[in-house]
């Protein structure tokens, strides 16, 4: 790049250089004789545009340097503050429109314990603590019996399938409204709360926020300050079940229940259909039964009643047919065929009327008389 | 399934209520009558075999 500094040519006014060539010419040099390397330092005047890109300077007790770190390499990455301790991986070169030296940053490393990652965690958790998000008193009870469960996830993920699966086979009676975000990359925490922002408006028991297991750039969505206030606002129980079960995110912390998987997130979000079929079963005997038993005293009466009943009548029977005993041998006593036993004997002329007078029966006049034994003819002399 | 739930609770109470109470005939009827449609109407509900998936596009809403 650029013809070798010819110095007997640059030593006269007629021979001078362009201020574009000489730093063109120095940025040559510099990428040529200073490959990326490791720099440690301390961060200042730390600035983020809106771009995306960020500027700072890098320093120690002697020196300092400009650096940029460009969006595409710091997206993952939460942002640093002035005064950390940081190791950048950085090309030298020559910003050559303000003749500057500087570093561009491929790779920030803080110092501090757990790196730059677990900083602006805890600084995104102290603010959520502070404004009581993290409180277990806010933690909502699940509904016992969802009918619409909504899911936050890669609509093609294996955490997807995981959850449809489990959901179907313990309680398809629900309805499950996916609502596909991107859950890595520089624009996952944007989708991630459009997704959230889409489902607070819908008629939906509880939620699940689900992404399978990565590194913890990957995760990095699920641990940014927006998303987990986000999570914290929605108008429904959220289980989340992001990554491994060792990787603990602040969208975890703020949501009503942590699941270790997806699959387990599905399954403590729903009821096992069996269980409760069964649970109705014992419902349906407990409510014969207790009909049975409540209706036992009047069943009881009525029984009672019933022996009463009979009992009264089949006395009654008894003394009736006692009576007519009695009644039938006084009538018995009293029949003419009794009387006609005892000796006496009665006569009727030829029209059967009884003669119980003298003047009835004129001499030579024809009669019947009637026996115990039957009937003889006679004449009266 | 809000509706689910109250069938359910209400079925509970219903049972509840047969077993510990001293009703009489008529209350206790009605209220084994109410039991059993309300025990049908779950059952019912509860019959829906396959999961139903719907998918919210991204399109709906910018944010």
């Amino acid at each position: 790049m650029g013809a070798p500094l010819d110095l007997v040519t640059a030593a006269s006014a007629e021979g001078a250089w362009t201020v574009g060539e000489v730093t063109r010419r120095a940025r040559a040099v510099i990428e040529a004789g200073l490959p990326p390397l490791w720099v440690r330092g301390e961060i200042a005047g730390f600035k983020a545009w809106r771009s995306g890109h960020w500027y700072f300077s890098l320093r120690d007790k002697t020196a300092q340097m400009r650096c940029v770190m460009f969006a595409k390499q710091n997206f993952r990455l939460p942002s640093p503050s002035d005064g950390m301790q940081v190791f950048v991986f950085a090309r030298p070169s020559m910003y050559e429109e303000k003749g500057e030296f500087q570093l561009t940053v491929m790779e920030l490393l803080s110092t501090e314990q757990g790196g730059l990652w677990k900083l602006a965690f805890e600084k995104a958790k102290a603010a959520l603590a502070k404004d009581g998000l993290l409180d277990p008193a806010r933690k909502r009870r699940l509904p016992q019996f969802p009918r619409r469960i909504a899911v936050v996830t890669s609509p093609d993920g294996a955490a997807l399938r995981d959850i449809q699966a489990v959901v179907g086979r313990r309680w398809p009676v629900a309805e499950l409204i996916v609502v596909p975000a991107q859950v890595q990359g520089a624009k996952a925490e944007a989708s991630v709360c459009s997704a959230l922002n889409r489902i607070r408006r819908l008629p939906v028991d509880v939620l699940l926020v689900a992404r399978g297991g990565g590194s913890v750039e990957d995760l990095w969505a699920f641990n940014s300050e927006r998303v987990a206030r986000a999570v914290a606002a929605m108008p429904m129980p959220v289980i989340s079940a992001i990554g491994h079960e060792t990787d603990v995110t602040l969208c975890d912390l703020v949501a009503d229940l942590r699941a270790p998987t997806p699959s387990a997130a599905a399954e403590a979000a729903t009821p096992d259909r069996i269980e409760v079929l069964q649970h109705c079963g014992v419902l349906g005997q407990r409510l014969a039964r207790a009909l049975r038993i409540a209706s036992r005293h009047v069943v009881d009466r009525l029984d009672r009643t019933r022996d009463r009943l009979v009992g009264s009548m089949d006395r009654r029977l008894e003394q009736s047919r006692a009576l007519l005993t009695a009644q039938s041998a006084r009538l018995d006593a009293l029949s003419p065929l009794r009387v006609l036993a005892r000796g006496y004997a009665v006569a009727r002329d030829e029209n059967g009327q009884v003669l119980k007078r003298v003047g009835q029966l004129p001499s030579g006049k024809a009669f019947r008389l009637r026996v115990t034994d039957g009937e003889v003819n006679g004449r009266v002399q | 399934m809000a509706e689910f739930s109250k069938q359910l609770e209400r079925l509970e109470a219903i049972v509840r209520r047969l077993e510990s109470e001293d009703l009489d005939l008529d209350e206790a009827l009605k209220l084994f009558e109410e039991g059993v449609e309300r025990l049908r109407v779950a059952r019912e509900q509860l019959q829906q075999a396959e999961l139903k998936v719907k998918k919210v596009l991204e399109i709906e809403s910018p944010s």
